[in-house]
């Protein structure tokens, strides 16, 4: 492969070119899914290549991909790449400007504990029947659910500046879920939640202790059947790990994304309130709220040497002590903000066109245990695991709808709610926040499907998340 | 289509396996613009093999892009390898067996018919169009072709192909940020009239000159754009399919023939209407016929695939929803509109989700062009607003239903990019619940 996308480059080293660059990635997916205690689908895509090329010309971009590395077909999609800028050229009004970078090589190859790929199929099997038998329907449960899905990739990037990057890694999404229903209504509770995927091999389902959560899940869907909702207007809510992910990522994470800003994304994924003019000076939340975008933890599945154009692995500062102070950048887009590029442009595979993406997305800890924060609430609702999530064109008005609701009185919990909803204006949500639990809470929270451009990608990140506090929140909604 | 027979080959020798192959090649020019100027231009293709292998109520499935022998040679070791080590699933009972074959048609590929060069002289023009009212164009302009054979061990041989088109353009204006969106998709360009697509373009332009202003929470009387109501379409069949049926998250369970809409709803799923981009077979391979899913307001027919139909007992049609259709009502827009005394239009929604997709409850925003009614005439410029709904009694507060239906493409953006097209009228619904201000356009 190295030698394949070093020729390439080579065969792209012609005058018209301004830049170019070539991804390959060789990727191996699998998905195992048992539904009711019954296998419904085992699933291999292996060793599947992709390649795809980008050029500027006339200050235009043309991007072609293939999933055949023959020579015929890599002259052919470099002419259609080429091609593809020339037009492209003649509907343009501004050129599209690109500083130079300093070449860089990197390699970086991650070792999970349990590579899914080399264990035995019946391990796989054995493990997560268990599991699904475990959930199987039983008394109000009438539906369930276990999945597994894992993913090796390995990457190849080199541009027309010299640099040359080849890493590896494995990710892993496992999830479980019941659907309990009294015959009027159904009632759902997932684990570990939409968030719970991981830079890790199959340990992960240990990690997330599945086994010793089935009962909860169970327990927890059959008694939100009888629960009630929420009753209140205005309540203090603490959001646990796995949702204030999703909290951050689409109303901080999405909204930093500069491409926004320029209305690149407009025509699918949408917008940002955000102004350049903002940018080190907006009180975009609370001073206890510290947020970062880092792809130099190898921890979290944003972890990566180099981007896909060139940019080495960086960890920046996006809020500092509630200001916006930066934004997630390519390296077209950082010089109109007057910024360095941050290291944030992401492909999903080879022939994917590489957009803003975010990477490691996090929100510092702060400090003290979850447990305190509860003591620490006279009443209010801890909020845990996605349900339903929703956000404008412009990252600014959200409303999220959890599983579960654990109600807290006096710092204690004391009941659950069903289908706890809350919603609120991005700047005044976070600007209540009023603390951040500590580094013994913090931990990555990772996705699969984040979804973004057209050709559509879905793209794997992470968020550093401990759990936080949210003061006097919106959580009556009329349906 | 070799690889395909190779496998086909390797697995014929193990007459105890049952199998389903599909080879399928999709290739897409794909131009994304932004403040009407190219963003980039892409051109992607790809050949994908997946085979399913069934002995007896085992199975194991297996995908390879661009495949060869050697590649077939392993996949298909490893499966047998695996496969008698596999828990079964008791409700699988056979393959597809409906080998009825489409009518043959004439596809245009219309990566060729609509070059680059072409689609790039369209959106200047388009540009040009709106630049002296300040606005800007973003959109993309997208042309797939896809082909496709499906084979399994019932004897079912069946090869379809497609090329459809997808023009969607929002102009957005470049102080205020107001936005309206006007799209065009199908299989036939010749049914793209540029100058209709710029006139209406410019008529939903003349509207967002008026005042900017939020409305309070609440319910409203709402004319609902035909993507609107299209998309509310998509959304309510979720419950219409079998599958769902199935996993107890239906709305229609109980439902079967019985009224559940005012008499002037009738939605179907109607691949042969020629604004339709078409399909030929559904799942499975099966067939993809005319199928009524609301007819005169009562729910007619789940969607069924053969594992599903064996599994419920329902009849199975392959239906996927992927052409639904709408059926148009006897008010022209003008006479809707002017029977709102006060309340919205809505030109296009965004990410929406389900709260309880059983109670079919939902939330969601509008985007490109929200407008207030008042005594019958479009006002104002209203901020995005987000819903908070029932799907099912947005169809049930229906008031009336435009004369016409129109085309809508939708893309469905994961995976393989996909384009739909969804034929809808304009509808006035009563009661549209309003749940809050995103305070922005």
């Amino acid at each position: 492969m190295e030698q394949i996308i070093k020729q390439t480059i080579q065969k792209l080293s012609l005058p018209e070119i301004t830049f170019a660059d070539v991804r390959i990635t060789r990727t191996d997916n699998e998905g195992i899914f048992f539904q009711n205690g019954f296998l419904r689908g085992y699933s291999t895509n292996l060793d599947s290549i992709a390649l795809g090329i980008r050029v500027l010309i006339n200050g235009c971009w043309g991007f072609a991909g293939t999933r055949d590395l023959s020579n015929a077909s890599i002259d052919k999609a470099i002419h259609t790449a080429i091609s593809n800028a020339h037009f492209g050229s003649l509907f343009q009004k501004t050129k599209v400007e690109f500083p130079p970078l300093s070449p860089v090589q990197a390699e970086y190859e991650h070792h999970p504990e349990q590579d899914p790929f080399k264990m035995a199929k019946e391990e796989k099997i054995d493990y997560l029947q268990r599991l699904a038998e475990a959930i199987k329907p039983q008394e109000k449960i009438v539906h369930s659910i276990i999945y597994a899905a894992f993913m090796r990739q390995e990457k190849y990037y080199a541009n027309s500046e010299g640099t040359y990057a080849h890493y590896t890694f494995y990710n892993t999404l496992p999830m479980m879920s019941v659907l309990a229903s009294d015959g009027a209504q159904v009632q759902s509770r997932t684990w570990p939640g939409h968030m719970g995927a991981g830079r890790a091999g199959f340990e992960i389902f240990h990690k997330h202790k599945f086994e010793e959560n089935t009962e909860r899940i169970i327990k927890e869907a059959t008694d939100l059947l009888s629960a009630p909702t929420i009753e209140e207007d205005k309540a203090d809510i603490i959001i646990g790990s796995g949702h204030l992910a999703l909290q951050l990522h689409e109303s901080v994470g999405h909204a930093t994304e500069a491409d926004r800003i320029f209305g690149m994304e407009i025509s699918y994924a949408g917008k940002t309130f955000i102004k350049p003019e903002m940018i080190g000076s907006f009180q975009y939340a609370s001073p206890v709220v510290n947020i970062f975008s880092d792809s130099t933890d190898p921890r979290g599945m944003g972890y990566h040497p180099v981007d896909d154009e060139g940019v080495p692995g960086k960890k920046v500062d996006i809020i500092k002590n509630g200001i916006l102070v930066n934004q997630q950048t390519s390296r077209q887009i950082a010089p109109l903000l007057g910024l360095e590029p941050s290291s944030n442009m992401r492909a999903s595979y080879g022939d994917d066109f590489p957009l803003v993406r975010m990477t490691n997305f996090c929100l510092a800890p702060g400090k003290g245990t979850l447990d305190e924060l509860i003591q620490d609430t006279e009443h209010g609702y801890l909020l845990d695991f996605t349900k339903t999530w929703s956000i404008d064109d412009n990252r600014n008005n959200f409303q999220f709808t959890t599983e579960i609701g654990y109600k807290i009185e006096n710092g204690k919990i004391v009941g659950i709610v069903k289908e706890p909803t809350y919603f609120g204006i991005t700047k005044e949500f976070w600007n209540s926040c009023d603390r951040v639990c500590g580094p013994e809470e913090w931990d990555y929270q990772s996705t699969f499907n984040c979804g973004k451009g057209e050709p559509g990608q879905s793209m794997q990140l992470s968020h550093g998340v401990a759990p936080a506090r949210f003061r006097n929140i919106n959580v009556r909604v009329k349906i | 289509m070799e690889n395909l027979e190779y496998l086909k080959s390797l697995l014929d020798i193990h007459p105890e396996l049952q199998y389903e192959i599909i080879e399928q090649y999709w290739t897409t020019d794909f131009l994304r613009f932004y403040h009407s100027q190219t963003n980039y231009n892409i051109s992607k293709e790809t050949t994908t093999l997946s085979a399913t292998i069934y002995k007896g109520k085992k199975s194991f499935n297996f995908m390879l892009d661009n495949a060869t022998s050697e590649k077939l040679d392993n996949a298909v070791h490893n499966a047998l390898a695996i496969i008698d080590k596999l828990p079964e699933d008791p409700y699988f009972v056979d393959l597809e067996n409906d080998k009825t074959l489409a009518k043959p048609r004439e596809v245009k590929n219309n990566i060729e018919a609509i070059p680059l060069k072409l689609k790039t002289e369209i959106l200047s023009r388009i540009a040009q169009a709106v630049a002296p009212h300040n606005f800007d164009i973003f959109g993309s302009f997208v042309c797939n072709y896809q082909k496709y054979r499906l084979i399994n061990s019932n004897g079912l041989d069946k090869t379809s192909e497609n090329s459809p088109y997808y023009l969607e353009v929002k102009a957005v204006h470049n102080k205020s940020q107001v936005t309206v969106i006007e799209a065009f998709g199908g299989e036939d360009f010749q049914y793209f009239r540029e100058q209709n697509f710029i006139e209406h373009l410019l008529q939903k332009i003349g509207y967002c000159f008026n005042d900017i202003v939020d409305i309070e929470p609440g319910t409203y009387d709402v004319i609902l754009a035909p993507r609107c109501l299209g998309e509310f379409a998509q959304y309510l069949t979720y419950g219409m399919h079998a599958r769902s049926l199935d996993q107890h998250s239906s709305f229609f369970e109980g439902k079967l023939n019985q009224k559940v809409f005012p008499e002037w709803i009738s939605i179907c799923d109607d691949p042969d209407d020629p604004e339709i981009i078409h399909k030929d077979y559904g799942s499975n391979g099966h067939i993809y016929r005319y199928l009524s899913l609301v007819d005169n307001g009562i729910f007619r027919n789940f969607m069924c695939d053969n594992y599903y139909s064996h599994k419920t007992g329902l009849p199975k049609n392959g239906n996927t929803g992927s052409c639904l259709k709408i059926e148009a009502g006897d008010k022209t827009l003008d006479e809707m509109i002017g029977s709102v005394k006060h309340g919205l239009f809505i030109s296009s929604l965004h990410y929406m989700n389900f709260i309880n997709p059983k109670e079919t409850s939902i939330t969601g925003l509008t985007r490109d062009g929200t407008f207030l009614i008042e005594n019958g005439k479009i006002t104002k410029v209203v901020n995005n607003l987000r819903f908070t709904e029932k799907v099912a009694r947005i169809f049930e507060h229906i008031q009336a239903l435009e004369n016409r239906s129109h085309p809508v493409p939708f893309s469905g953006n994961y995976e393989i990019f996909d384009i739909e097209t969804v034929k809808s009228p304009h509808a006035l619904v009563r009661d549209f619940n309003i749940s809050s201000s995103t305070k922005t356009i």
